[in-house]
């Protein structure tokens, strides 16, 4: 029996030292890795749930790569080959961190801003603290062991630094990281809305038929906004009715500020998201003004013939009217003139500046103040109009030149013509002769 | 009212020699006497773009800053600028297509067999010069297109072994193409290459009138012996003809200018991506697209480096065609050089084709 666990051991001490000469090899050029023989021993248990992570950490993972061990998070003798003293509680064997213990385990350095500087200077430090004011910490701090923790999102093992693609905190990977648990039924069963009705699980399928969704993964743009840009993440939390308006004024400025001046700031509960609601943020369209109560918004609440909000609702969306359907006639008119062949540069211009009307007009709608829109929709008509007058005397022009040219061709061909009975009698005088 | 010009200028400088060399000119009548037609079209083509040319050259401004700007108020704002500026282009188009055609039709009936090797010199170094007025005007308008196309065009000239670097250098001023190329293009554009081309034309044109038109061997063989072929008067029968042919080039000028008119298209961005479709002019699509087939290395060479040597080497043999032609030149047949026309051309067309559909 004796002899069986000392054969055991060198075996063991053995599969140590070839393991640190790969290891040595393999991860030139990073931090050489200190003794380490949790992963020797955890790499060879039959048990997935014990052998997974010491694969997970070996492989890349972000904090093996800057030199730390097994035992920084779980404690316990790194150079142990035997699992008793390893797993000693003498020797500070902590196991596996979970709930608070967990975020202790995490801000043990991450809290730790003269620490954290030498690996990452500019990294926050604030994010344990962060996280006690978060709806996740809160529950946490009830006994609810169900709430998300740091490595809920970051991974145990394996954990990949934010700006790495394959991270589970990368921008187009943090919904589907979030609906892990928000988009299923099951692990959300119980929780409720302040109303005390249930937290829905539908956010995940109604932000991806939104437009920050479709800028995130079709457009490619990193900065379109997921989960956390407007929940926060480490203090993740519901942005609350009254400051949703600023919650998207964040990257809205322009249409915060004209909403903030309306009559509606003091009216919507919910700020913005009455009208563009909040996970499924559709492509706004000028139909969601007027009057129709089969496509407005507005007549959700404003309908009669007295209604001054139904006036301005109807005067807003003629305004928009008017200033679309004449860019549109009139880009329809510079576009035949280029085919054509006529230079209409200057034109072009004129209508992108017009359609800049058209965006500030509708970002001035805002404010919800008719003479205000009005404004900046004439301003954008009066361009309109100035191309529509440059491209009739184009078209006179263009009307000219083929005249001209009509005119040319048949004086060219009367002198071909001309030449060519001159050629005949000139040769039936030369065969005469 | 012309006589008595020519008149008056006889009295005073002599004219008989002129007045005799007219009356007696005769171009040879046959069934392929169509293709002389051509040599006529492709210097009324010349003629003008250099007409045109000067016209542009009123309003053009050649910097890299208003290249661009003064083509567009040349387009848009100077009275007729658009026609003229659209016929310089289409007839630039048009001159290039008169001069293939006529070193074709000169290559098969064999028009360049002795004593008519100089001629044919002369003309295959002015079909490579209107090359060269392609390639630099094609800068020009300073836009999106000719200036990428300009970079891929100069950077083909950089692949000639040994001297590539300083060819493509001397092209460009300098490293990449900037407003020093556009100045050199514009240069090279209006001064350089008018001064060669005037002299070569008029030696091509002496020549021509020196030695008269090459009569196709199949027609000289059918003669019967101390039999000559029948010709009619240069003057006025045949410049008629030769006019004939202006003025209908002149109406199909006309027409595209008006109906497809050359677009002008974005300024060029040297920082910005280069753009899709970048692709030179219709007469350089056959060589671009056959060095864009080339693999990267052949037996141990770079294959662009070795396309430019073969097309190097395909202009030296063109030059050289009459002194290797010696069956032509004896007056007998030479199917071995048909043959090795009718291969050039059908390249040339199934590559310019590829190369378009290509992107």
């Amino acid at each position: 029996m004796q002899g069986n666990k000392t054969m055991r051991t060198a075996v063991l001490v053995l599969a140590l030292l070839a393991f640190q000469a790969f290891q040595g090899r393999a991860e030139a050029g990073q931090i050489p890795p200190a003794v380490n023989a949790c992963l020797t021993c955890h790499a060879q248990l039959p048990d997935a749930r014990l052998s997974a992570p010491a694969a997970a950490f070996a492989g890349q993972d972000v904090h093996r790569n800057a030199g730390f061990r097994c035992a920084d998070c779980h404690g316990g003798d790194v150079t142990a080959v035997d699992k008793t003293r390893a797993h000693d509680p003498a020797r500070g064997f902590k196991g596996v961190p979970k709930g608070e213990a967990q975020i202790a385990a995490c801000a043990k350095c991450h809290s730790d801003a003269e620490f954290m500087r030498r690996f990452s200077p500019r990294q926050r430090v604030d994010q344990a603290a962060e996280y006690v004011t978060s709806v996740h910490g809160k529950r946490l701090a009830t006994g609810d062991t169900r709430v998300a923790t740091c490595a809920s999102c970051h991974g145990a093992h394996g954990i990949r630094l934010v700006n790495d693609a394959k991270a589970p905190v990368y921008p187009t990977n943090v919904a589907a990281t979030c609906a892990a648990c928000h988009a299923d039924a099951a692990h959300m069963s119980g929780y409720t809305l302040p109303d005390k009705s249930p937290l829905p699980t539908n956010q995940f399928a109604l932000y991806q038929q939104s437009v920050h969704y479709a800028a995130m993964t079709k457009g490619n743009d990193l900065s379109a906004p997921t989960c956390n840009d407007c929940h926060g993440n480490h203090g993740a939390a519901p942005p609350g009715a009254g400051s949703a308006v600023n919650v998207c004024a964040t990257c809205h400025a322009i249409f915060g500020q004209k909403f903030a001046t309306s009559v509606h700031a003091q009216i919507f509960d919910r700020g913005c998201v009455e009208c563009h609601s909040n996970h499924a943020v559709l492509k706004p369209s000028d139909e969601l003004l007027g009057t129709d109560p089969a496509r407005s918004l507005c007549a959700t609440c404003h309908s009669g013939a007295g209604d001054k909000g139904a006036a301005a609702a109807a005067q807003i969306l003629g305004d928009f009217t008017r200033l679309t359907s004449g860019l549109e006639r009139s880009a329809a008119t510079v576009a035949r003139l280029k085919n054509a062949g006529m230079e209409m540069n200057a034109q072009d211009l004129a209508l992108a500046t017009a359609r800049t009307r058209l965006t500030l007009a509708r970002t001035e709608m805002h404010t919800f103040e008719p003479a205000g829109v009005t404004a900046v929709v004439n301003e954008g008509l009066a361009t309109v109009a100035a191309v529509d007058r440059a491209a009739e005397q184009t078209s006179a022009e263009l009307r000219f030149r083929r005249r001209g040219l009509a005119v040319s061709l048949g004086a060219i061909l009367l002198v071909v013509v001309g030449l060519g009975l001159k050629i005949r009698q000139i040769d039936r005088r030369s065969a005469r002769r | 009212m012309i006589s008595r010009v020519v008149d008056w200028l006889d009295e005073r400088v002599d004219l008989s020699g002129v007045k005799h060399f007219i009356a007696e000119k005769g171009v040879p009548v046959h069934t392929q006497e169509v293709w002389y037609y051509l040599g006529g079209l492709t210097l009324f083509l010349f003629v003008v773009q250099v007409f045109t040319g000067i016209l542009l050259l009123l309003y053009y401004r050649p910097s890299a800053s208003e290249a661009y700007e003064s083509v567009q108020f040349i387009v848009t704002t100077v009275p007729f600028g658009w026609l003229i500026r659209n016929i310089h282009s289409w007839s630039a188009n048009l001159l290039v297509a008169a001069a293939f055609a006529h070193f074709f039709s000169v290559f098969f009936l064999k028009a360049y067999r002795k004593p008519r090797e100089l001629t044919w010199v002369s003309g295959v170094l002015l079909l490579f010069l209107m090359f060269g007025f392609g390639f630099s005007g094609y800068l020009l308008p300073w836009n999106e297109l000719s200036f990428f196309a300009t970079k891929v065009g100069t950077g083909i000239a950089g692949s000639v072994p040994f001297v590539g670097k300083f060819v493509m250098r001397l092209l460009r001023g300098g490293d990449d193409v900037t407003g020093a190329t556009l100045s050199r293009f514009f240069g090279f554009h209006v001064a350089v290459l008018p001064a060669i081309t005037t002299a070569l034309v008029a030696v091509h044109l002496l020549l021509v009138q020196r030695q008269g038109m090459s009569v196709p061997l199949p027609v000289e063989q059918q003669l019967k012996p101390g039999e000559r072929v029948r010709t009619m008067p240069f003057f006025p029968n045949y410049i008629l003809r030769d006019v004939l042919a202006w003025y209908i080039s002149l109406a199909v000028l006309a027409a595209l200018a008006l109906f497809d008119p050359w677009e002008l298209g974005k300024k060029a961005d040297p920082f910005a991506a280069v753009p899709a479709g970048i692709r030179p002019e219709w007469y350089f699509l056959a060589t671009f697209h056959t060095l864009k087939l080339l693999p990267s290395h052949v037996f141990g060479m770079e294959g662009e480096h070795l396309g430019v040597m073969g097309f190097g080497l395909v202009v030296v043999f063109l030059v050289l065609v009459p002194f290797l032609d010696r069956r032509a030149s004896a007056g007998r047949r030479s199917p071995l050089f048909t043959a090795l026309a009718i291969l050039g051309l059908v390249y040339l067309v199934v590559f310019t084709i590829l190369g378009h559909y290509a992107g």
